[in-house]
């Protein structure tokens, strides 16, 4: 077997020559001066080391230690282009380490959008304290002073006596200084590559089939598991019919336990695991098995039956936002004014499968008291935790180390595919990866919760609305972490509904929460995705039925500029919602798309903006039905996430949003019938494909200094609801359904 | 019993049962790792490989069928079409890479069928490969740019 020991850290050279297009050979042909040179600094035996995040080789090579884990988002690109960026650094010298899980590198959840936003400071600082001491250890060799040198593209100079040396050539001398805590930094103009588009670190070993993903990390001596689980939550194994005790390349059969309930929180379901010396075996005998399984409370469930309590739920008052409520909604709606008009509209959203191209799967070898796990974990440091706390090992005896993630989109924060692999190789006493099938996946997902949304307002003849009551009633992924949890969490409201950005004197919010029989949790946008959905489509109805302009309404009824205050959950210092920024995005993507250039009879915009992971997306879509189904021509993003890395990968990730907007808002269902899960791979579990995505330009709001936000989720909100208004627009019909059937 | 194959100009042989999947004979028994199991039902094309110049889903093709047809996988992509890789780095097409041996073994494929293909051609010969990261536009862009490449180069 091919040997593969880890992610391949080697930089795509052709790509980044043509990036920084200038040469640095010419430099080294210049006269010096004739004045006497020091000689060369003895070559370092080590590298120079001064954070986490940086290492220095004597030939030059500098290491970048990615903390977070790479899912396609760029990021390992991104952080390795801020710290090379402050240490000015030769980009064809960086590659990127992959860091394992552990808590000296502080938080590795890499979800919530947050990476840049969490790293950006700290990173531009360690670049930035590398390079001072690199300039130190200069002048300090040729006895100048520190301002007289100057460090650029891999190498310091000394103007005066026309002197230089490599930045490997100082490794040694900068490794004996301290390092400094407040080093200076560049301003926004002297980046080199933050901001600026560099093609991602492992885009050239993808291309050859090099990239190494969780089922190509292979030990000495692995076996290969296949779990089939029991199709409801919580049922274990009763009997195995036709249990194997031999068969050609079986290693074992195994029986897991199930978690009590959804909790506790990322334990795997249990099952029946199959071992074999390769993949096919184990699917293949596993596929054979007639288990019977114990009976669970969760046999009961029924998505349809949820839904309908969802909408039930609606029709009550429901809890109240804390300090939500404004004038007095149900005197407004009493009071039946002149001119004024009732809009009432119930929204609805199905449960969804996260369905990443590479299902999950893990690799794990327990021996000798210690144990060592390899796959496409979100968080390697909290499944670090969960590994140890499983075994009962000491937090030094696990390590856990993400490969790259073959598509994640929230699936991979819960590491309960680990957790088996682990398990079974403690049992089995030799290392194991577990690979789950695309069933297992869509079956035995944390899924996304469906959802319901109540909007009726009050508007005038301009379509203001004098009055808005919201609202909203899903199963919170807090019902994952808590066992007798009920409600949303303010986290979860915060997410598009109690930060609803509209001007209203008589506002209510009020929310409801229904413990379902599978498991939750976020996925891409998380909850964002139904509240902006519902918000935008009710925005829409409320400009259509006064016979106003989409966008023109929309800008008139934002709250006035400036920071809006909001209930519930605030956001952290420095991300306030900005209204002002809202109104940008909308006038740009009205710009962009050329809202006012008539489209053809038939052809319908729609439009949605929202606010979500500390930026601020509009979309408008060009859609029209053809032969019975929706087709989108045409999408227009505009994107303000501040201040951002990799220009290039902002873009992508606008784009890939519009395609994941678009599989949820014209296919993504998944139902439940007596706890089983009635979907199971890609033929009822439809993705949008190449044929019905849409071509797609895309904005970015210049940084202007602000702060770093999201990029990775932020793009998916509006997609659905502008679809939604643009097939209003093109057929006068209103779907407030997903996924959009055309009748 | 030993079964000989011919993958990348190579002639090997797998000891691995006559059902075997192809993928997994390519993965587990040969360690090219480099085709990918998405499905295995020939939904996502994640697995897609050249079978005597065809593309086909490897998830689908017991390796007894497969006898003594030549077979080509992404690890050998790049002899035969360096353009296609190289413009698909410098677009940055792929996000978390997973499908793109697939896209890649079956955009070849279309080439070699249609060296300037339209974007029907495209939609044809692609949309049997998802993307579940949304990789389509670049996709698209890529192909067109790599046939305008090659048509330059045999002009030249």
């Amino acid at each position: 077997m091919k040997a593969i020991t880890n992610l391949s850290l080697t930089a795509p050279q052709i790509s980044r020559r043509n990036f920084l297009g200038v040469s640095g050979v010419f430099v080294l042909g210049a006269v010096l001066p004739s004045c006497a040179k020091t000689p060369q600094p003895p070559v370092a035996t080590e590298p120079f080391v001064p954070n986490l995040f940086l290492a220095l080789e004597p030939d030059g090579t500098v290491h970048v230690t990615a903390h977070r884990s790479e899912m396609g988002q760029g990021i390992r690109t991104a952080l390795a282009q801020v710290v090379a960026d402050e240490l000015d650094a030769d980009w064809s010298r960086v590659v990127v380490d992959q860091a394992e899980g552990d808590a000296k590198y502080g938080d590795q959840n890499t979800d919530g959008s947050r990476s840049i936003l969490l790293n950006y400071e700290r990173l531009r600082t360690a670049g930035a304290a590398a390079r001072l001491m690199l300039r130190q250890a200069a002048a300090q060799h040729w006895q100048v002073g520190v301002d007289e040198v100057e460090a650029a593209n891999h190498e310091v100079t000394h103007a005066g006596s026309g002197q230089s040396l490599g930045y490997g050539d100082l490794a040694g001398i900068a490794a004996t200084l301290p390092v400094p805590e407040d080093p200076p930094r560049k301003t926004d103009a002297e980046h080199r590559f933050i901001g600026k588009s560099i093609v991602h670190v492992d885009a050239a070993d993808i291309v050859r089939g090099k990239g190494a993903y969780g089922a190509d990390f292979q030990m000495p001596n692995m076996a290969t598991a296949v779990i089939v689980r029991c199709p409801w939550l919580g049922g274990g194994v009763k009997s195995i019919r036709n249990k194997p005790n031999t068969a050609p390349g079986l290693v074992g059969i195994e029986i897991l336990d199930p978690s009590a309930s959804a909790g506790p929180v990322f334990n795997p379901v249990g099952g029946v695991a199959v071992v074999a010396d390769d993949t096919y075996t184990a699917m293949r005998i596993a596929g054979d098995l007639d288990i019977e399984w114990t009976e669970s409370e969760n046999q009961a469930f029924s998505s349809d039956a949820l839904q309908g309590e969802l909408r039930e739920a609606l029709a009550q008052p429901g809890e109240r936002v804390p300090n939500s409520e404004k004038g007095d909604v149900d005197a407004a709606f009493a009071a039946d004014a002149e001119g004024m008009t009732e809009l009432s509209a119930t929204y609805e959203t199905p449960f969804l499968a996260h369905a990443p191209m590479e299902p999950p799967v893990a690799v794990a070898s327990v021996a000798d008291g210690k144990c060592v796990v390899h796959g496409p974990f979100q968080d390697p440091q909290s499944a670090r935790g969960l590994v140890a706390g499983w075994l009962g090992y000491e937090l030094d005896n696990v390590t856990v180390t993400p490969t790259l993630l073959g598509g994640a989109f929230g699936r991979k924060s819960k590491p309960d595919f680990g957790l088996e692999a682990v398990e079974l190789s403690k049992r089995l006493g030799r290392p194991i990866r577990v690979q789950w099938s695309r069933e297992d996946d869509i079956r035995h997902d944390y899924f996304h919760a469906s959802s319901a949304q109540y909007h009726r307002a009050s508007i005038d003849e301009r379509g203001h609305p004098q009055a808005w009551l919201e609202r909203t009633a899903f199963p919170s992924i807090q019902t994952v972490f808590d066992g007798t949890a009920t409600l949303p969490a303010e986290w979860e409201l915060e997410m598009g509904f109690s930060n609803l950005p509209y001007k209203v004197a008589n506002q209510r919010m009020e929310f409801t929460g229904i413990r379902p029989g599978v498991r939750v949790g976020w996925m891409r946008s998380v909850c964002n995705i139904f509240h902006a959905f519902s918000a935008n489509v009710f925005a829409d109805e409320m400009a259509s039925a006064a016979g106003r302009d989409p966008i023109e309404h929309r800008l008139e009824i934002l709250a006035d500029g400036g920071i809006l205050q909001v209930p519930g959950m605030q956001p952290p210092e420095g991300h306030g919602l900005d209204v002002g920024r809202l109104r940008d995005v909308i006038e740009r993507v009205r710009a962009l798309s050329e809202w006012d250039r008539p489209r053809p009879e038939g052809t319908g915009l729609g439009f949605a903006v929202h606010h979500s992971f500390r930026s601020y997306v509009a979309t408008v879509l060009e859609a029209s039905v053809v032969n019975g189904a929706p087709r989108v021509s045409n999408a227009y993003v505009v994107l303000d996430c501040g201040t951002y890395v990799n220009s290039d990968t902002c873009i992508a990730q606008m784009e890939g949003a519009v395609v994941f907007g678009l599989s949820l808002a014209l296919h993504g269902s998944i139902s439940m019938e007596d706890g089983i899960v009635a979907q199971s791979n890609f033929h009822d579990y439809p993705l949008l494909r190449m044929n019905e995505a849409p071509a797609t330009q895309v904005e970015l709001v210049p940084p202007q200094g602000r702060l770093p936000a999201g990029v990775g989720e932020p793009g998916v909100p509006p997609v659905a609801p502008a679809l939604v208004n643009a097939l209003f627009a093109a057929t006068g019909t209103r779907h407030r359904t997903l996924p959009i059937k055309v009748a | 019993m030993a079964q000989k194959l011919n993958v990348n100009g190579r002639d090997v042989e797998t000891d691995a049962a006559p059902d075997t999947p192809l993928l997994w004979v390519l993965r587990d028994h040969l360690g090219l790792t480099g085709t990918k199991f998405g499905c295995g039902g020939a939904y996502c094309g994640a697995c897609t490989v050249h079978l005597s110049g065809s593309p086909v889903r490897s998830c689908q093709l017991p390796v007894s069928g497969v006898s003594g047809q030549p077979i080509t996988t992404i690890e050998a992509l790049e002899a035969e079409h360096p353009e296609l890789l190289d413009v698909w780095v410098k677009n940055n097409v792929a996000q978390c890479g997973y499908c793109q041996s697939g896209q890649l073994m079956s955009a070849a494929a279309l080439l070699n069928d249609k060296p300037s293909p339209t974007d029907d051609d495209i939609d044809a010969a692609m949309s049997g490969n998802l993307c579940r990261c949304g990789t389509y536009i670049r996709i698209r862009a890529a192909i067109h740019e790599a046939a305008a490449q090659r048509a330059g180069g045999s002009a030249s």
